[in-house]
């Protein structure tokens, strides 16, 4: 496969290289050129591996060593850069988890000569990775794009007197690297070096801004992300030291264990790295380290959120499914994902703060996905493969345009924007659109959560939080966008102006989830399939999956409701002419001032009110910093119960 | 077209509105929805929203402060619409009629279509005015072309 | 395919004429139930017909939009459920349907219209895990989600699932609007929220709801109807008595605060159909 070598190692190193000229170049016309070239770069690369199909790689060597070596001392080198960290920002916790890493390597890397052992290939290209890297070519393509542009924006806001959009280029770009590393790996070794780099870009991006706050906060995602390190590392060390080297493959592991679930200790080197995923996704107990994210600038946000980090995470636990199928630590995934999906989208919906609404959605879907990994039946896995491409999609739909959205408004709250429909009608568009493609029929994410819901049936307690936590979403988005939607009776939609870096990457993440959603068939059989039939091999699984893709026996397809859902745009159209259809103000009692502003009334004693108006948050209820207490107990229970039997 | 028109007549929906009444006359318009006189038979529902009435009654004179409301509720009632003044007091400002608040009855203010004297007007008396209303919906509609 | 498509105009075209005449029969009866003669049964007709005549008011384009993807929707879950289809994608259009009407609410800068908006989300949320946990139940007593697949069975759904039957009541009386938990928009007119989501809606786009209405009606009794479907005239005769159970229920309640719906539905609703569906689940397993 020698087109497929350069493929992987272009999506490695360009991104690298690319960074390193906007860290170097300092100039935004250099920013500008070099975010839109790499992203067609790598688009175009993601295509071509998905032309190509699966196949395996192992590079040479670099200087006469081993790239083994080097990953390794990279790695070493990581790690002291995160003590020194530790120790400047004199944070114990971070000390002690780098500490631990850097002794766990050392026993995997001296004591049982791990860094001799090399198993082949380093890489492995499959469907799913295929998948994986057109998500994060394409969608984190799009976001650089639009970061470029955004930062600078960002910097008139909050001016500061060096510019620091070069590193903030330079870390938003070398992630894409990384993450394309992280998922084309097949050493595990490997794997862990690009999950520790991604950890640190995002330590670095969540820290962009040097506040306080945000400083607190990329302190809380490093600890928290590694403790996930610290895990992956002892489940490396557990695979070694019991299984041997060649557990060190990715491959191995999964062609071994795909009869028969894994056991003993090779399940408990599992469980760890189920764990080091439930990090890296925030899960419960750990979601607060994503939510504090939200401090960054909103790309940075739209980066970890839909196709880097925390994509990471359920990619891991979505490979190693196989592995762990029908052990009780499967069942206990589920659960505990499904559990997360419930108590972040309940916790949704007390937050007003438009970021921290996605943040927390981000978190439940997550959780879905890995309940989906934990159902673990091929229609599970299928649906948690669609849920994890339509996710990245709108979600960074999502958050690109509530930063586009904010920087003209001035505020990230879901309060600030109503009327937004008649303010910034294309971003309010975008964001209606984006928003119902995330829990609606017929878009591609309820396609995952049908196929998700109807596979739980085989695990009643994962059933019933899924379908108690899929009511609950549609309360929190439903009354966000009813405040975009709000109008006074007969205003004029005002012209808005998008500047081209947000028309490219919101214009085309739009376009994305329409037509993926469009296109859910040939999405599927082209992509999902084979990735699910390549590890699982169960008869009747063409037909379980053409289900999906086509809808029940043919008779639910998206197509007759995409036709419905444009002829009632169309229709409106008809039935609503604006010169023949009067605007009277609204009712209030008769008491309408009678002025150009239809929401104007006479109050008291001659004085005029404006209709105040604002969504229900239940915050004396779901008060989030009690409800974060209780849910991150339960959650922890989960963790430990999720190890507990691993070990029993 | 025909059949919309018929329909007019049988679904007369209407709001009710308390210009500055004594209450007298208010009474009378509930008593027309209990039992006894039942005025659900002719389809008539009391909606309580301008937006949905065909049939604005109004019970009371219309004073200072009423009179911006009156006219407000009665703009914002979809064509075609009948007013139907409820009581003397809404029909001529009644014993209030020279009160310093008091602008008169309700057609100072709005044009009325029907005038149901009484003090207070007893619930026959409201329901013939109702049902004489309907027979000027009729002759509107067919004057007016509707959208 | 031309079956489907005759199935689907047969729906389209009889479904509001049903579904009036059920809301005529509703409003006779309960007259009665007051003492009172009540409106002709073709009274709803009458009152569309009107609507349908009057003057166009709106306060923008997307309200009528939302306003019209709710009928749409709504006609798309019923033609799906008639045509024997995925009760989970049922229940998700039809979530669709009601989010629409939602947003239609919302549309205006109107207190009216919003808190009803608010409200009938909040309804949402006490009904959806009873309708989901509804079609969960039937694919653990069929092993299928299909509709059409119910016609297979030789016994009732009802036999098997008496208390998802009694939770499907609940989520009857908040669908077709009847107290106590007629919260969002109402039949009448109330104090505190006026007409609640309809309220800024008025003529033709006030007939396109009503009209929506009833098709949501047959479809809802047609999910009550599910539960006996051999032969289908006992589900007909079961999903008149549940309408009938339904106006008692409007008759001699009071309104009540969605607290209270949250309440009773998260609470007595799931765990009738967590019982029964535990049940179905041990003699399943039991291999009964």
């Amino acid at each position: 496969m020698i087109t497929g070598k350069y493929l992987v190692a272009v999506s490695i190193w360009l991104p690298v290289a690319a960074a390193l000229l906007c860290w170097l170049g300092q100039s935004y016309s250099l920013r500008n050129i070099v975010s839109y070239l790499t992203g067609i770069i790598l688009a175009v690369c993601a295509l071509g591996l998905f032309l190509s199909g699966p196949f395996d790689y192992q590079p040479g060597e670099i200087w006469g060593l081993s790239w083994n070596t080097a990953i390794s001392a990279a790695d070493f080198a990581l790690l002291a850069l995160i003590l020194y960290i530790g120790w400047r920002q004199r944070h114990k916790l971070i000390i002690i988890l780098a500490a631990i890493q850097a002794l766990l390597l050392i026993c995997f890397d001296f004591g049982l000569g791990g860094s001799e052992i090399e198993p082949v290939p380093a890489f492995a290209v499959d469907h799913l990775a295929i998948i994986m890297a057109l998500i994060i070519n394409i969608v984190g393509s799009l976001i650089c794009i639009y970061g470029v542009k955004y930062i600078a924006e960002h910097e008139e806001q909050h001016p500061v007197a060096k510019s620091r959009q070069p590193r903030f280029m330079f870390w938003l770009i070398i992630f894409l690297g990384a993450m394309n590393g992280l998922v084309f790996a097949n050493n595990l070794y490997w794997m862990y070096f690009f999950w520790e780099v991604t950890t640190f870009c995002s330590f670095q991006l969540i820290g962009h801004d040097q506040s306080d706050e945000a400083i607190g906060n990329a302190c809380r995602a490093l600890w928290m992300n590694s403790l996930g390190g610290a895990a992956f590392a002892l489940g490396l060390v557990i695979l070694l030291r019991y299984g041997g080297g060649d557990y060190l493959s990715m491959q191995y592991l999964l062609s071994h264990h795909t009869a028969a679930g894994a056991t003993g200790a090779i399940l408990l080197a599992v469980s760890m790295l189920v764990l080091a995923g439930m990090t890296k996704s925030a899960q419960l107990p750990f979601q607060s380290w994503l939510l504090g994210a939200m401090v960054a600038p909103t790309p940075v946000s739209a980066l970890l959120h839909s196709s880097t980090m925390v994509k990471a995470g359920v990619y891991l636990i979505l490979r190693l499914a196989p592995v762990y199928a029908g052990t009780y630590l499967s069942s206990m995934t589920a659960i505990a994902g499904a559990f997360t999906f419930l108590a972040a989208s309940v916790l949704a919906i007390s937050q007003s703060n438009a970021k921290r609404v996605l943040a927390y959605s981000t978190v439940a879907n997550l959780g879905l996905i890995i309940a989906c990994a934990g159902i673990n039946t091929p229609t599970a896995i299928s649906a948690a493969i669609v849920l994890i491409i339509f996710h990245a999609v709108s979600k960074g739909l999502l958050f690109l345009c509530t930063g586009y959205v904010e920087h003209e408004i001035g505020s990230r709250d879901i309060e600030a924007m109503e009327g937004l429909a008649d303010r910034l009608p294309a971003a309010a568009t975008i964001f209606t659109i984006g928003i119902i493609s995330m829990f609606l029929p017929p878009f591609g994410m309820l396609v995952g959560k049908w196929a998700a819901i109807e596979s739980a049936a085989q695990l009643p307690l994962a059933a019933f939080l899924l379908v108690l936590a899929s009511a609950v979403t549609a309360l929190f988005w439903l009354k966000w966008l009813g405040r975009m939607l709000e109008g006074r009776p007969g205003a004029i939609a005002q012209r808005e102006i998008m500047d081209s870096h947000y028309i490219a990457s919101l214009g085309g993440l739009t376009a994305a989830a329409v037509l993926l959603s469009i296109f859910i068939g040939p999405v599927v059989n082209s992509m999902v399939t084979p990735a699910v039939t390549q590890y699982y091999f169960s008869p009747g699984l063409e037909a379980n999956l053409e289900t999906i893709a086509a809808g029940s026996g043919g008779l639910f397809s998206v197509w007759p409701l995409f036709i419905l859902l444009a002829l009632i745009a169309v229709a409106a159209g008809f039935l609503y002419q604006p010169r023949k259809v009067k605007n009277p103000p609204v009712y209030l009692c008769g008491e309408n001032a009678g002025l150009p502003e239809s929401t104007v009334f006479m109050t008291t004693g001659e004085n005029m009110g404006e209709v105040k108006l604002s969504n229900y948050y239940f915050t004396g209820f779901l008060n989030e910093a009690r409800w974060s207490r209780v849910v991150n107990r339960v959650g922890l229970i989960m963790i430990l119960l999720l190890l507990g039997v691993t070990l029993w | 077209m025909e059949l919309i028109n018929k329909s007019r007549v049988k679904s007369p929906w209407l709001l009710h509105y308390d210009g500055s009444s004594c209450n007298g006359c208010d009474i009378e318009v509930l008593a027309c929805l209990t039992p006894i006189y039942d005025v659900e038979r002719f389809g008539i529902i009391n909606t309580g929203n301008p937006k949905h009435a065909d049939i604005l009654l109004i019970t009371g004179g219309v004073n200072k402060k009423a009179a911006r409301v009156v006219k407000n509720l009665y703009e914002q009632m979809p064509e075609p619409k009948v007013v139907v003044a409820v009581g003397v007091c809404a029909c001529s400002g009644g014993v209030f009629h020279d009160c310093y608040n008091i602008l008169g009855g309700i057609d100072r203010v709005i044009p009325v279509d029907v005038y149901v004297p009484g003090c207070a007007a007893r619930p026959e008396a409201i329901i013939d005015g109702v049902v004489r209303a309907l027979q000027v919906l009729a002759a509107k509609t067919d004057k007016e072309a509707v959208v | 395919m031309v079956k489907a498509l005759m199935v689907v105009l047969l729906v389209v075209i009889m479904a509001p004429l049903l579904g009036g005449l059920l809301t005529g029969i509703d409003r006779v009866l309960t007259a009665r139930m007051q003492g009172r003669v009540g409106p002709p049964v073709l009274q709803p007709f009458y009152d569309v017909l009107k609507l349908l005549g009057k003057e166009a008011l709106a306060a923008n384009r997307r309200q009528v939009a939302w306003a019209l993807g709710y009928l749409v929707l709504i006609i798309a879950s019923l033609a799906l459920f008639c045509l024997g289809g995925d009760l989970l994608i049922i229940v998700f259009t039809m979530a669709f349907a009601a989010g629409s009407f939602v947003l239609g609410g919302f549309s205006v800068r109107s207190p009216y219209s919003h808190i009803g908006s608010q409200r009938e989300l909040l309804q949402m949320l006490a009904y959806e895990p009873v309708l989901i946990l509804l079609a969960l139940g039937v694919y653990l007593q069929t092993g299928s989600f299909m509709v059409k697949d119910l016609f297979h069975q030789s016994q009732p759904l009802l036999a098997s699932m008496p208390l998802v039957f009694i939770a499907l009541l609940i989520v009857l009386t908040i669908k077709i609007r009847k107290s106590p938990f007629d919260l969002a928009t109402s039949h009448h007119g109330h104090q505190e929220l006026v007409k609640g989501i309809t309220t800024e809606y008025s003529g033709p786009y006030l007939a396109l709801i009503e009209v929506t209405h009833w098709y949501e009606l047959v479809l809802l009794l047609g999910l009550a109807a599910m539960f006996w479907t051999h032969p289908l005239g006992a589900g007909i005769l079961l999903a008149l008595a549940a309408f009938f159970i339904e106006m008692v229920i409007d008759n001699i309640c009071a309104r009540l605060t969605w607290n209270w719906m949250i309440k009773f539905t998260w609470t007595g609703g799931i765990i009738l159909c967590l019982i029964n569906l535990g049940v179905i689940w041990v003699l399943r397993a039991g291999g009964v």
